[in-house]
């Protein structure tokens, strides 16, 4: 991320008050992932220490700090759709991605395809209960999935059997 | 002015009475319940306790029973401030049981720690139930109990924020930013002089401070121009010597510790034998 571009962030949030999360939130939104350089140069700006913005961004699993692929999968896992049916639809995700889940060292849940293409992630609740279970593709929700459904919305972002 | 002087001018604190376990002792208003148990010797056991931070409660273990109106409350003394009547009672059969736990808790979230381990023997406490966390990773030996003092010594005392919490839960641990060696650390060692498990580690090695438990941080040290013995870190040496007085920045600046006391020495024996007045009167 460019200086401009996270100069512009910082403008919107004239409160220092529970900045950062916003100003996290956006950088994520605006690159995929949190990037070290912009981590680095927000703790300048901001005059922070870097190692509370990498607690903070450590801490939360919404925040990503290496690059994802081009669409993210995510896998609603809170208990509505655990009980109808997640861990399945997640097991068939990865035999389609040909990705075994694997939490890593930092506890997140987060895996990116060889080719860059898609990485899958689960979330604890979307607040979709009703719709369950659920995933999320690049920010549309997809309900009451079954795994039969599911090649054909992976065909939607370009996933070949 | 002598210390007795010093300490009855300085603040003018009423004094209260607080009765532990069924004796009354004096306190200041307000001052921290198990600061008085600690200058009483009455035994708390506790670990996340440090009077230059503000109280913080993170470890729980000073768990003591209050008795108001005829009610106990269990609460952490480390966060209990002395009042007038104040009454807590130590060791009741619910703290021991909870204690004990906890205790165990402990043995298996820091299962190398010595301090942890010699703390639950006294109370009884040489097994543990749970699942006890061995990372050979672990550049804290498996001897932290995440309780946070080192943080805030970092970044409430020192000002340098090198360190913080990184993941979360069981993941949870302390370290620099992304494992790697950071220009924030003065390595000044306050982290390992609160860490009440004794987790953080360092060492000097040659000219350098090496933090070892900090992802290796290297820290420059300060050479004394008598002896040529490193003995401080560079960097926290010229911002101390900030605020001292010139002519005595000079000589400190130059000397370590053991040589400049040499010298004091050296200089008042000489005004000694010059039949100089005792400046000690």
């Amino acid at each position: 991320m460019d200086e401009p571009t996270l100069d512009a962030i910082i403008a919107r949030y004239d409160d220092p008050a529970g900045r950062l999360l916003g100003i996290l939130g956006e950088i994520q939104d605006e690159e995929g992932y949190i990037p070290r350089e912009s981590l680095a140069m927000l703790a300048e700006k901001l005059d922070v220490r870097l190692s509370q913005l990498y607690s903070l961004t450590t801490f939360y699993s919404y925040f990503s700090l290496t690059p994802v692929g081009d669409h993210v999968i995510t896998v609603c896992m809170g208990t509505a759709c655990h009980v109808k049916g997640a861990p399945g639809i997640l097991e068939a995700l990865e035999g389609m991605l040909g990705i075994k889940s694997d939490t890593s060292e930092d506890g997140k849940f987060s895996i990116t395809t060889d080719d860059k293409k898609f990485t899958l992630e689960i979330a604890r609740c979307f607040g979709a209960c009703s719709m369950a279970p659920v995933l999320r593709i690049d920010g549309n929700l997809y309900g009451y999935a079954t795994r039969e459904d599911l090649p054909a919305i992976l065909a939607e972002y370009g996933w070949e059997p | 002015m002598t210390r007795k002087e010093a300490s009855s001018t300085g603040g003018a604190k009423k004094q209260v009475t607080v009765t532990i376990n069924g004796k009354k002792y004096p306190a200041d208003e307000g001052e921290i319940l198990l600061g008085v148990a600690v200058r009483e010797k009455i035994a708390i056991p506790h670990l996340c306790y440090e009077p230059s931070l503000d109280p913080y409660g993170a470890c729980r273990l000073c768990m003591v029973e209050v008795i108001k109106d005829g009610k106990r409350e269990m609460t952490t003394s480390c966060t209990l401030r002395a009042a007038e009547g104040l009454e807590v009672v130590t060791d009741t059969p619910a703290i021991v049981k909870y204690r004990n736990v906890l205790f165990e808790l402990y043995l298996a979230e820091a299962p190398k720690s010595e301090v942890i381990k010699e703390m639950a023997a006294r109370y009884g406490v040489t097994k543990t139930r749970f699942l006890k966390k061995l990372d050979t990773t672990d550049s804290l030996g498996n001897k932290c109990v995440l309780c946070g003092l080192c943080v805030r010594a970092c970044n409430e005392i020192m000002g340098a924020g090198a360190i913080g919490f990184v993941n979360r839960g069981p993941y949870t641990v302390v370290n620099t930013p992304y494992f790697e060696p950071t220009k924030d650390c003065f390595g000044c060692g306050a982290c390992a002089k609160v860490c009440p498990t004794k987790a953080v580690e360092f060492e000097d090695r040659g000219s350098e401070r090496v933090m070892t438990s900090w992802s290796g941080t290297k820290v420059p040290l300060a050479r004394c121009d008598c002896c040529g013995g490193y003995y401080a870190p560079k960097a926290l040496a010229i911002s101390t010597l900030a605020h001292i007085t010139p002519s005595l920045r000079e000589e400190i600046a130059a000397l370590c510790p053991v040589c400049r006391g040499r010298r004091i020495a050296r200089d008042e024996i000489l005004a000694g034998r010059g039949g100089g007045a005792g400046s000690h009167g």
